[in-house]
C-alpha cells in the first residue's frame, strides 16, 4: 500500500502538522509512506505521486478558517491533472482550544476532493495545536490524540472511510489559555516588545 | 463610507469608481505566511514580509467595509487573496477570549470593517457555495466584523457592472 503524506505547514520543522504527520506514519505499519511539505513541493511532483498512490493524507494549521495559502495553491493548480483513485484522509489543527473550529477547512479538503475525482476518506480536527508534541502520542494530555491517530491510521490500512471527527488534548481550556498568554508575553519579551507593546494599534 | 476593494479579476485593477472605492492591489503571485507570528511579537500589528501585499492589513482598521472579489476555490478564496488574508492576522491579537463559548482571538482595534465576498466562477456547486457562506459568518467572528455577507456570480463581469 502506497501513501503520501503531504504536511501543509509553512514552518521548516517542528510544527504541530509535522508531529501530527509523524505520529499518523507510525501507525501506518509496513504501507510503503511518502512524506512532501506543500512549501518544497512543485505541481507536477505532486501530481505525479498523487496519480500513483492509494491513499493521500493532507496534514495542515488552520490558517484564517481555511487552508494556508501555499497549500491552496498547490491543490488548485492539481486539481485538474489528478487521475487518481486514492482516498484522500486531511487532519487539521489549530490554535484554538476546539478541534470542531476545523470543519470549514475539512469541507475544503472535501471539496479539493471531488473536484479532483478521488473519494473523501476521512477528516480529522486537532484542536490546541500548540500543545502537540507535549507528550507521546497516547498518554496524558496527548492520549485523545493518539487515539484518534490510531482509528484514522486503521481506515487508511483498511481502504475505508469514516465521519469526519474532532478532538482536543486532555488538557482543561482554561489552562491552555493561560499557558498560550504566558507564552506570547515571553517570545514577545525575547524581541523588546513590552506587554502594553504586543497591544498597539497605530 | 470608505470601502477597501481586494479582487482577483485584473492584475491591472478594475475600473470602478476610485471616490466610491480604494482599490488594493496584490502581487501577482502572494507570497503566503511563513508562520513565524512576527505581526504578534515582533511588529504587533504589521507583516514582517515587506513586499507590498503587507499593506492590506495597515489598511483594514481605516475603512468601514472590506469587499473581497475572488474566484470560489473549494468553496473559499482562490491563493493569492487567501494569502494575503493569512498574512493580515496582525488585525487580531494573540491573546484568547470566548464567544458563544468558542475560544477566538481578542480584537486589536475598537473599529473594525464589514465584510461583504462577491465570488465567482462557472463551475461552482452548492456544497461549495454552502461552505462559502458558512465562512463569511466564520471570518466576521474571527475579525470581529459588524456584518457579513456572501453573494455568487458566473461571470467576473457581473460584479464589475454591478459596480460601475
Amino acid at each position: 500500500m502506497k501513501i503520501l503524506i503531504l504536511n501543509g505547514s509553512p514552518k521548516p520543522s517542528g510544527s504541530a502538522s509535522e508531529k501530527l504527520a509523524e505520529g499518523l506514519a507510525q501507525r501506518l505499519g509496513n504501507a510503503e509512506i511518502t512524506m512532501f511539505n506543500a512549501m518544497k513541493t512543485g505541481k507536477d511532483e505532486f501530481v505525479a505521486q498523487v496519480n500513483a498512490i492509494d491513499a493521500l493524507v493532507v496534514v495542515f494549521p488552520l490558517y484564517v478558517d481555511g487552508l494556508p495559502s501555499h497549500l491552496l495553491r498547490l491543490l488548485d493548480e492539481a486539481k485538474g491533472e489528478i487521475k487518481s483513485s486514492a482516498r484522500v484522509y486531511s487532519i487539521a489543527n489549530n490554535g484554538f482550544y476546539e478541534g470542531q473550529q476545523n470543519h470549514l477547512a475539512l469541507e475544503m479538503m472535501r471539496h479539493f476532493s471531488a473536484s479532483s475525482g478521488m473519494e473523501w476518506g476521512q477528516g480529522l480536527g486537532v484542536g490546541a495545536g500548540g500543545m502537540v508534541g507535549v507528550a507521546p502520542f497516547g498518554s496524558g494530555p496527548m492520549k485523545n490524540i493518539g487515539k484518534a491517530l490510531d482509528k484514522m491510521a486503521q481506515n487508511i490500512l483498511n481502504k475505508q472511510n469514516g465521519d469526519d471527527f474532532y478532538i482536543q488534548p486532555n488538557f482543561p481550556k482554561f489552562l491552555y489559555k493561560m499557558a498560550a498568554h504566558r507564552s506570547w508575553y515571553s517570545q514577545a519579551k525575547g524581541n523588546g516588545i513590552s506587554r502594553k507593546g504586543i497591544l498597539r494599534g497605530d | 463610507m470608505k470601502t477597501l476593494i481586494i479582487q482577483d479579476i485584473d492584475q491591472n485593477g478594475i475600473d470602478v469608481d476610485l471616490s466610491k472605492y480604494t482599490l488594493f492591489q496584490m502581487s501577482e503571485r502572494v507570497k503566503p505566511c511563513v508562520g513565524c507570528f512576527g505581526c504578534w511579537i515582533k511588529t504587533p500589528g504589521k507583516c514582517v514580509i515587506k513586499d507590498g501585499d503587507n499593506v492590506f492589513l495597515e489598511l483594514m482598521p481605516k475603512v468601514d467595509k472590506v469587499m473581497v472579489i475572488s474566484k470560489l476555490t473549494f468553496g473559499g478564496f482562490s491563493p493569492d487573496i487567501k494569502g494575503v488574508f493569512d498574512r493580515s492576522i496582525g488585525f487580531i491579537l494573540p491573546f484568547f477570549e470566548t464567544v458563544s463559548g468558542e475560544m477566538h482571538h481578542k480584537q486589536r482595534y475598537e473599529k473594525r470593517p464589514s465584510l461583504q465576498y462577491m465570488f465567482y466562477g462557472d463551475n461552482m456547486t452548492e456544497a461549495e457555495k454552502a461552505t462559502a457562506q458558512k465562512l463569511v459568518k466564520a471570518n466576521a467572528v474571527n475579525l470581529g466584523a459588524p456584518d457579513c455577507s456572501a453573494s455568487f456570480y458566473a461571470t467576473p463581469d457581473e460584479i464589475l457592472e454591478g459596480l460601475k
